[in-house]
């Protein structure tokens, strides 16, 4: 796969993660609480092409979502930035041909995205601190991105290498020796 | 190889029909309704089958000779049945359009001494944690930040920001939302501000010490903080919880508006 066809992928993928996420799961909730399809995609982005391309997606998807729906612009933004910028840390320190390591990665990228972009409404907006419903929603919301994980692993690994064959290339294997 | 794909697809099959049950359960009222729903669709066959037999048994000298006479009648009854259905489809279409109408003309009726610009709701926040929503109406239409926003059974929330076309509102419900209000019986005021815990739900905070405030009140806006008017519907108090500090004490309302149905509101142009 090329680089242009690569990105013209993950455009296309962004657009019909933001349809499901204002469509589907605003509806195909788990008692109330939707997944953060985001975060996942973020992720992906980040563990399979580079640092870079993980933030700049993180960033603009980000900044994107701010625009079209977010109260204060910034927060989202930076919050993917983050999980693009960790995704390659995850990369060099964790292998992604098991299952349970991405959802491992998963779980992390969500408590620490829902984490920040909470404490920053509550510095931003002065939101009231209700510690234990914050827990509980994102406890679901972890659940249900590791069920989503599980589901879409195949593809994630699928497509994932094709991507990291064409950012990597030959660098691939250079951390196992 | 074969077998560990195969595992895989079973794998991923179950998680989607595990996920399906953990959705329709974890949001349903009602499950104990829904078992006696599935069991009873499993016994009444068999239930609907062994009383046939017996009335069948009992009935049978009269059995043969009634049987054409009930085939006529079944024809005349399922010709009378396809009319009815017929009729009762227009009587449906009618009274949906009917309440469509009468929707429109209730907001505007209700809200008769403010100018109004009607809208749409074209999008809702994919957060868990936050509650805005997007309307189909901009600065085209004469809408500007901090202009109130209502529906026909009380407060929505005030527009955050504006683009031509569209406009961002803040709901009551959100977290970083906080409205002075008053009790319509006693003239108290609260604010209430929203709350994870409930979708739509208020949590009114600083009440006075007196027990002036009772389960069911009328919530309205007091027209202090220079965004609401005065006199707008919230909502009822639904409880009171009283906390050791007299102090800490709040109470939960019960929002007028039901958000999640939410799709017309008007945002009220001479605040």
């Amino acid at each position: 796969m090329k680089k242009l066809t690569i990105n013209i992928f993950l455009i296309i993928t962004a657009f019909i993660i933001y349809f499901l996420q204002a469509n589907f799961f605003n509806w195909f909730t788990i008692s109330g609480v939707m997944p953060n399809l985001f975060v996942i995609f973020i992720l992906f982005i980040g563990l399979f092409s580079n640092r870079i391309t993980g933030v700049v997606y993180g960033v603009v998807i980000g900044a994107i979502l701010d625009l079209a729906i977010g109260a204060q612009i910034g927060i989202n933004a930076v919050g993917l930035g983050i999980i693009g910028f960790l995704a390659a840390t995850f990369d060099k320190n964790f292998s992604k041909d098991s299952r349970a390591t991405i959802m491992f990665m998963v779980l992390g990228a969500t408590l620490i995205f829902e984490t920040f972009v909470y404490i920053l409404n509550y510095i931003v907006f002065s939101t009231n601190v209700e510690i234990m419903n914050f827990i509980k929603i994102l406890a679901i919301e972890i659940i249900y991105n590791l069920i989503i994980v599980i589901i879409v692993y195949p593809l994630m690994q699928k497509f994932g290498y094709s991507i990291e064959n064409e950012y990597k290339g030959n660098k691939i294997l250079t951390r196992y020796f | 190889m074969y077998k560990k794909k195969k595992a895989e697809i079973a794998g991923i099959v179950i998680t989607i029909v595990i996920l399906i049950f953990i959705v329709i359960f974890s949001n349903s009222d009602s499950e104990i309704s829904f078992f006696e729903n599935a069991a009873s669709k499993l016994v009444m066959p068999v239930q609907n089958g062994l009383t046939y037999l017996k009335n069948k048994i009992s009935g049978n000298s009269t059995f043969f000779t009634d049987i054409n006479n009930l085939k006529e009648e079944n024809e005349e009854l399922e010709q009378k049945n396809s009319e009815l259905e017929q009729s009762l489809r227009e009587l449906e279409n009618i009274k949906s359009e009917n309440e469509t109408l009468k929707e429109y003309l209730d907001l505007t009726e209700k809200y008769g001494e403010y100018k109004t610009v009607p809208a749409y709701i074209i999008n809702k926040d994919m957060s868990n944690y936050s509650k805005t929503i997007v309307i189909n109406v901009g600065s085209d239409d004469g809408i500007k930040e901090n202009m109130t926003v209502i529906a026909d059974q009380g407060l929505v929330g005030h527009v955050v920001s504006v683009t031509n076309n569209t406009a961002k509102i803040r709901t009551i419900i959100d977290t970083s939302s906080s409205v002075s209000c008053s009790l319509s019986t006693t003239d108290e005021s609260i604010v209430c501000k929203g709350t994870l815990e409930e979708e739509s739900a208020l949590k009114a905070m600083y009440i006075p010490d007196d027990d002036g405030i009772i389960q069911g009140d009328s919530v309205e806006t007091s027209g202090l903080g220079g965004i609401y008017p005065k006199g707008i519907h919230v909502g009822n108090i639904k409880k009171v919880v009283n906390t050791k500090n007299a102090t800490d004490r709040y109470a939960i309302v019960e929002t007028a508006v039901d958000f999640e149905k939410l799709d017309t509101v008007l945002v009220i142009t001479n605040n």
